[in-house]
Protein backbone atom coordinates (compact mmCIF):
# COMPACT_ATOMS: atom_id res chain seq x y z
CA UNK A 1 0.00 0.00 0.00
CA UNK A 2 1.63 3.17 -0.73
CA UNK A 3 0.83 6.45 1.10
CA UNK A 4 -2.41 8.16 0.65
CA UNK A 5 -4.60 10.16 2.87
CA UNK A 6 -5.60 7.80 5.63
CA UNK A 7 -1.58 8.77 6.62
CA UNK A 8 -2.45 12.49 7.47
CA UNK A 9 -1.73 13.15 10.80
CA UNK A 10 0.88 9.93 11.09
CA UNK A 11 3.94 11.76 13.20
CA UNK A 12 7.28 10.50 14.42
CA UNK A 13 9.05 10.52 17.15
CA UNK A 14 11.85 13.51 17.76
CA UNK A 15 14.74 13.33 16.86
CA UNK A 16 17.76 13.12 19.17
CA UNK A 17 18.41 17.00 20.31
CA UNK A 18 20.83 18.89 17.92
CA UNK A 19 23.05 21.05 19.20
CA UNK A 20 23.67 24.44 17.19
CA UNK A 21 27.05 25.38 16.96
CA UNK A 22 29.11 28.61 16.13
CA UNK A 23 31.46 26.59 13.91
CA UNK A 24 28.38 25.29 12.22
CA UNK A 25 26.44 28.78 11.99
CA UNK A 26 29.86 30.32 10.49
CA UNK A 27 30.10 27.79 8.06
CA UNK A 28 26.28 27.05 7.08
CA UNK A 29 26.62 31.24 6.45
CA UNK A 30 29.86 31.12 4.74
CA UNK A 31 28.19 28.67 1.86
CA UNK A 32 25.31 30.93 1.75
CA UNK A 33 27.71 33.57 0.79
CA UNK A 34 25.88 35.39 3.60
CA UNK A 35 28.01 38.26 5.62
CA UNK A 36 25.04 39.19 7.60
CA UNK A 37 26.96 40.67 10.65
CA UNK A 38 24.77 38.22 13.06
CA UNK A 39 26.10 35.06 11.68
CA UNK A 40 29.76 36.30 11.73
CA UNK A 41 32.53 36.16 14.53
CA UNK A 42 31.25 38.59 17.28
CA UNK A 43 31.11 38.52 21.00
CA UNK A 44 28.14 36.67 22.40
CA UNK A 45 26.14 33.73 20.58
CA UNK A 46 25.60 33.75 17.12
CA UNK A 47 22.33 33.21 15.02
CA UNK A 48 21.36 31.20 12.57
CA UNK A 49 19.99 31.91 9.49
CA UNK A 50 16.69 31.25 8.95
CA UNK A 51 17.11 28.33 6.26
CA UNK A 52 19.47 26.77 8.94
CA UNK A 53 16.32 25.34 9.73
CA UNK A 54 15.92 23.43 6.96
CA UNK A 55 19.16 21.27 8.13
CA UNK A 56 17.56 20.48 11.34
CA UNK A 57 14.44 19.78 9.47
CA UNK A 58 15.65 17.15 6.96
CA UNK A 59 17.11 15.11 10.16
CA UNK A 60 13.43 13.93 11.10
CA UNK A 61 12.58 13.18 7.03
CA UNK A 62 14.47 9.44 7.61
CA UNK A 63 11.58 8.26 9.81
CA UNK A 64 9.05 9.08 7.03
CA UNK A 65 11.43 7.24 4.81
CA UNK A 66 12.33 4.57 6.56
CA UNK A 67 8.36 3.54 7.24
CA UNK A 68 7.65 0.21 5.66
CA UNK A 69 3.87 1.63 5.31
CA UNK A 70 4.34 4.75 3.00
CA UNK A 71 6.41 2.94 -0.02
CA UNK A 72 8.30 6.26 -0.02
CA UNK A 73 11.95 6.64 -1.12
CA UNK A 74 14.49 9.57 -0.82
CA UNK A 75 15.96 8.62 -4.18
CA UNK A 76 12.68 9.12 -6.28
CA UNK A 77 12.11 12.18 -3.78
CA UNK A 78 11.59 16.19 -5.44
CA UNK A 79 11.67 19.11 -2.66
CA UNK A 80 8.73 20.93 -4.50
CA UNK A 81 8.11 23.62 -2.11
CA UNK A 82 9.09 25.00 1.28
CA UNK A 83 8.28 27.59 3.76
CA UNK A 84 9.91 28.33 7.37
CA UNK A 85 7.32 29.73 10.20
CA UNK A 86 9.88 30.99 12.12
CA UNK A 87 9.36 31.82 16.06
CA UNK A 88 12.60 33.00 17.10
CA UNK A 89 16.03 32.30 15.00
CA UNK A 90 18.58 29.51 16.36
CA UNK A 91 21.21 30.65 18.38
CA UNK A 92 24.73 28.90 19.33
CA UNK A 93 24.29 26.92 22.23
CA UNK A 94 20.62 25.97 21.29
CA UNK A 95 19.88 22.52 21.73
CA UNK A 96 16.80 21.34 18.98
CA UNK A 97 14.71 18.52 18.52
CA UNK A 98 12.62 18.01 14.78
CA UNK A 99 9.17 16.14 15.15
CA UNK A 100 7.48 15.65 11.45
CA UNK A 101 4.48 14.94 11.34
CA UNK A 102 2.53 14.18 7.22
CA UNK A 103 -0.30 17.02 6.71
CA UNK A 104 -1.38 16.64 3.80
CA UNK A 105 -1.00 13.38 0.76
CA UNK A 106 -2.28 13.63 -2.94
CA UNK A 107 -1.88 10.88 -4.84
CA UNK A 108 -1.95 11.76 -8.70
CA UNK A 109 -1.11 9.08 -10.85
CA UNK A 110 2.48 7.44 -9.83
CA UNK A 111 2.94 10.86 -7.73
CA UNK A 112 2.64 11.25 -4.79
CA UNK A 113 2.57 14.40 -3.01
CA UNK A 114 3.26 14.89 0.51
CA UNK A 115 3.19 17.84 2.43
CA UNK A 116 4.90 17.33 5.67
CA UNK A 117 5.96 19.50 9.14
CA UNK A 118 8.44 19.41 10.81
CA UNK A 119 8.48 21.15 14.12
CA UNK A 120 11.98 22.79 15.83
CA UNK A 121 11.68 23.49 19.42
CA UNK A 122 14.40 23.33 22.04
CA UNK A 123 14.69 20.88 24.75
CA UNK A 124 12.83 23.04 27.07
CA UNK A 125 10.30 23.12 24.88
CA UNK A 126 10.30 26.98 23.48
CA UNK A 127 8.70 26.20 19.85
CA UNK A 128 11.90 27.95 17.17
CA UNK A 129 10.51 27.05 13.31
CA UNK A 130 8.13 25.64 11.79
CA UNK A 131 9.52 24.16 8.80
CA UNK A 132 6.76 23.12 5.78
CA UNK A 133 7.74 21.10 2.75
CA UNK A 134 6.26 19.18 0.22
CA UNK A 135 7.80 16.44 -1.47
CA UNK A 136 6.80 14.48 -4.68
CA UNK A 137 7.66 10.90 -4.70
CA UNK A 138 7.61 8.84 -7.72
CA UNK A 139 6.11 5.60 -6.94
CA UNK A 140 7.94 2.38 -8.96
CA UNK A 141 6.41 2.27 -11.79
CA UNK A 142 6.33 -1.81 -11.79
CA UNK A 143 3.25 -2.35 -9.78
CA UNK B 1 21.45 52.09 10.85
CA UNK B 2 18.21 54.92 11.05
CA UNK B 3 14.68 53.76 10.98
CA UNK B 4 13.72 52.32 7.52
CA UNK B 5 10.74 53.72 6.19
CA UNK B 6 9.31 51.61 3.72
CA UNK B 7 5.90 51.77 1.16
CA UNK B 8 4.04 49.13 -1.22
CA UNK B 9 6.09 48.89 -4.22
CA UNK B 10 9.40 49.74 -2.72
CA UNK B 11 12.55 47.99 -4.50
CA UNK B 12 15.00 46.45 -3.12
CA UNK B 13 18.29 46.77 -3.90
CA UNK B 14 19.14 43.92 -6.96
CA UNK B 15 21.65 41.04 -5.74
CA UNK B 16 23.59 39.10 -8.24
CA UNK B 17 24.84 35.52 -6.61
CA UNK B 18 26.98 32.90 -8.41
CA UNK B 19 27.22 29.38 -7.42
CA UNK B 20 29.94 27.17 -9.03
CA UNK B 21 30.59 23.74 -7.96
CA UNK B 22 32.99 24.35 -5.57
CA UNK B 23 30.17 26.40 -3.86
CA UNK B 24 27.73 23.16 -4.24
CA UNK B 25 30.07 21.41 -2.68
CA UNK B 26 30.45 24.12 0.26
CA UNK B 27 26.66 24.15 0.36
CA UNK B 28 26.78 19.88 0.45
CA UNK B 29 29.03 19.72 3.36
CA UNK B 30 27.47 22.65 5.55
CA UNK B 31 23.60 21.71 5.17
CA UNK B 32 25.02 17.72 5.09
CA UNK B 33 22.83 16.96 1.95
CA UNK B 34 25.08 15.00 -0.19
CA UNK B 35 22.61 13.82 -2.55
CA UNK B 36 24.53 12.68 -5.56
CA UNK B 37 22.28 15.02 -7.97
CA UNK B 38 24.51 17.58 -6.35
CA UNK B 39 27.68 16.31 -6.79
CA UNK B 40 27.72 13.45 -9.87
CA UNK B 41 27.23 14.52 -13.50
CA UNK B 42 26.65 10.70 -13.87
CA UNK B 43 24.26 9.88 -11.04
CA UNK B 44 22.27 13.13 -12.03
CA UNK B 45 21.81 12.08 -15.69
CA UNK B 46 21.06 8.28 -14.22
CA UNK B 47 17.77 10.11 -13.02
CA UNK B 48 17.12 12.09 -16.07
CA UNK B 49 18.16 15.11 -15.10
CA UNK B 50 20.92 17.29 -17.20
CA UNK B 51 23.83 17.26 -14.54
CA UNK B 52 24.78 18.51 -11.47
CA UNK B 53 22.23 20.81 -10.09
CA UNK B 54 22.46 23.39 -7.08
CA UNK B 55 20.74 22.57 -4.09
CA UNK B 56 16.93 24.45 -4.06
CA UNK B 57 17.69 24.96 -0.08
CA UNK B 58 21.00 26.96 -1.60
CA UNK B 59 19.46 28.98 -3.74
CA UNK B 60 16.28 29.99 -1.03
CA UNK B 61 18.72 30.60 1.50
CA UNK B 62 21.11 32.47 -0.68
CA UNK B 63 18.16 34.40 -1.96
CA UNK B 64 17.10 35.46 1.30
CA UNK B 65 19.88 37.64 1.67
CA UNK B 66 18.23 40.35 -0.15
CA UNK B 67 15.42 40.55 2.21
CA UNK B 68 18.03 40.52 5.14
CA UNK B 69 20.19 43.10 4.02
CA UNK B 70 17.77 45.77 3.16
CA UNK B 71 15.72 45.17 6.43
CA UNK B 72 19.51 44.42 8.04
CA UNK B 73 18.72 41.82 11.03
CA UNK B 74 17.39 38.36 9.79
CA UNK B 75 15.40 38.23 13.02
CA UNK B 76 12.89 40.57 11.58
CA UNK B 77 11.63 37.49 9.08
CA UNK B 78 8.53 35.90 10.34
CA UNK B 79 7.96 33.82 7.47
CA UNK B 80 9.74 32.97 4.50
CA UNK B 81 8.32 30.29 1.41
CA UNK B 82 9.11 29.31 -1.79
CA UNK B 83 8.29 26.84 -4.64
CA UNK B 84 11.32 25.18 -6.51
CA UNK B 85 10.04 25.60 -10.08
CA UNK B 86 13.18 25.53 -12.26
CA UNK B 87 16.09 23.71 -11.01
CA UNK B 88 19.54 25.54 -10.85
CA UNK B 89 22.17 23.64 -13.18
CA UNK B 90 25.62 24.00 -12.84
CA UNK B 91 28.55 23.48 -15.32
CA UNK B 92 31.88 22.38 -14.22
CA UNK B 93 33.89 25.44 -15.23
CA UNK B 94 35.10 28.19 -13.25
CA UNK B 95 32.71 30.62 -14.26
CA UNK B 96 29.31 29.01 -12.50
CA UNK B 97 26.02 30.42 -12.60
CA UNK B 98 24.64 33.64 -11.98
CA UNK B 99 20.80 34.43 -10.55
CA UNK B 100 19.72 37.29 -10.27
CA UNK B 101 17.76 37.71 -7.41
CA UNK B 102 15.26 41.17 -7.62
CA UNK B 103 12.51 41.99 -4.52
CA UNK B 104 9.80 44.12 -3.73
CA UNK B 105 7.40 45.37 -0.78
CA UNK B 106 4.29 44.32 -1.88
CA UNK B 107 1.90 44.37 1.11
CA UNK B 108 1.87 46.84 4.75
CA UNK B 109 0.39 45.59 7.45
CA UNK B 110 1.15 47.48 10.75
CA UNK B 111 4.52 47.15 11.04
CA UNK B 112 4.64 43.72 9.00
CA UNK B 113 5.80 44.22 5.40
CA UNK B 114 5.48 41.76 2.49
CA UNK B 115 8.39 41.23 0.19
CA UNK B 116 7.92 39.21 -2.58
CA UNK B 117 11.44 37.94 -3.92
CA UNK B 118 12.19 37.12 -7.61
CA UNK B 119 14.85 35.16 -8.70
CA UNK B 120 16.21 33.87 -12.24
CA UNK B 121 18.71 32.46 -14.06
CA UNK B 122 19.79 32.64 -17.68
CA UNK B 123 17.55 30.12 -19.77
CA UNK B 124 20.94 29.34 -22.04
CA UNK B 125 24.11 27.85 -21.20
CA UNK B 126 26.31 30.60 -19.80
CA UNK B 127 29.08 29.96 -22.21
CA UNK B 128 26.99 31.06 -24.83
CA UNK B 129 24.58 34.00 -22.99
CA UNK B 130 26.54 36.74 -23.17
CA UNK B 131 25.74 38.99 -20.81
CA UNK B 132 22.33 37.86 -20.96
CA UNK B 133 19.12 39.60 -21.22
CA UNK B 134 15.88 39.75 -18.52
CA UNK B 135 13.30 38.51 -21.54
CA UNK B 136 16.20 35.02 -21.22
CA UNK B 137 15.88 34.34 -17.64
CA UNK B 138 13.74 31.60 -16.14
CA UNK B 139 12.23 31.86 -12.82
CA UNK B 140 14.41 29.90 -10.48
CA UNK B 141 12.04 30.11 -7.21
CA UNK B 142 7.67 30.71 -7.37
CA UNK B 143 6.00 32.59 -5.56
CA UNK B 144 8.91 33.61 -2.95
CA UNK B 145 7.94 35.93 -0.30
CA UNK B 146 8.65 36.88 3.54
CA UNK B 147 7.53 38.33 5.58
CA UNK B 148 9.10 41.27 7.91
CA UNK B 149 8.35 43.13 10.77
CA UNK B 150 9.71 46.30 10.20
CA UNK B 151 10.68 48.32 13.55
CA UNK B 152 12.52 51.99 13.56
CA UNK B 153 15.43 50.49 15.20
CA UNK B 154 15.67 47.82 12.54
CA UNK B 155 19.08 46.84 11.12
CA UNK B 156 20.63 47.24 14.92
CA UNK B 157 18.87 44.64 16.61
CA UNK B 158 21.02 41.44 14.66
CA UNK B 159 23.64 41.23 17.70
CA UNK B 160 21.80 42.67 20.61
CA UNK B 161 18.42 40.34 19.82
CA UNK B 162 20.29 37.16 20.23
CA UNK B 163 19.19 36.19 24.34
CA UNK B 164 15.37 36.85 23.41
CA UNK B 165 12.44 35.65 21.56
CA UNK B 166 11.25 37.59 18.59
Amino acid sequence: MPIGPEHVGRSYPSTAPYRVSRAKIIEFASALGDDNPAYEQHEGPLTAPPTFAAVIAASAWGAMFDDPDLGLSLQRTVHADQRFDVERLMHEGDDVTATLTITKVRNRGATDMVTIQVHLATVQGEPLCTATSTLLNNRQVAE
Amino acid sequence: MSAVAVAVGDELPELVLTITRAGIVHYAGASTDFNPIHWSDRKARELGLPGVLAHGMWTMGACLRIVTDWCGSPSAVLDYSARFTHPVQVPDDDQGVRVFVTARVTELVGDIATVAVDARVDAVQPEESGTGNSAARVKVLGNAKAHVRITSDVGAVSSQNAGGAL
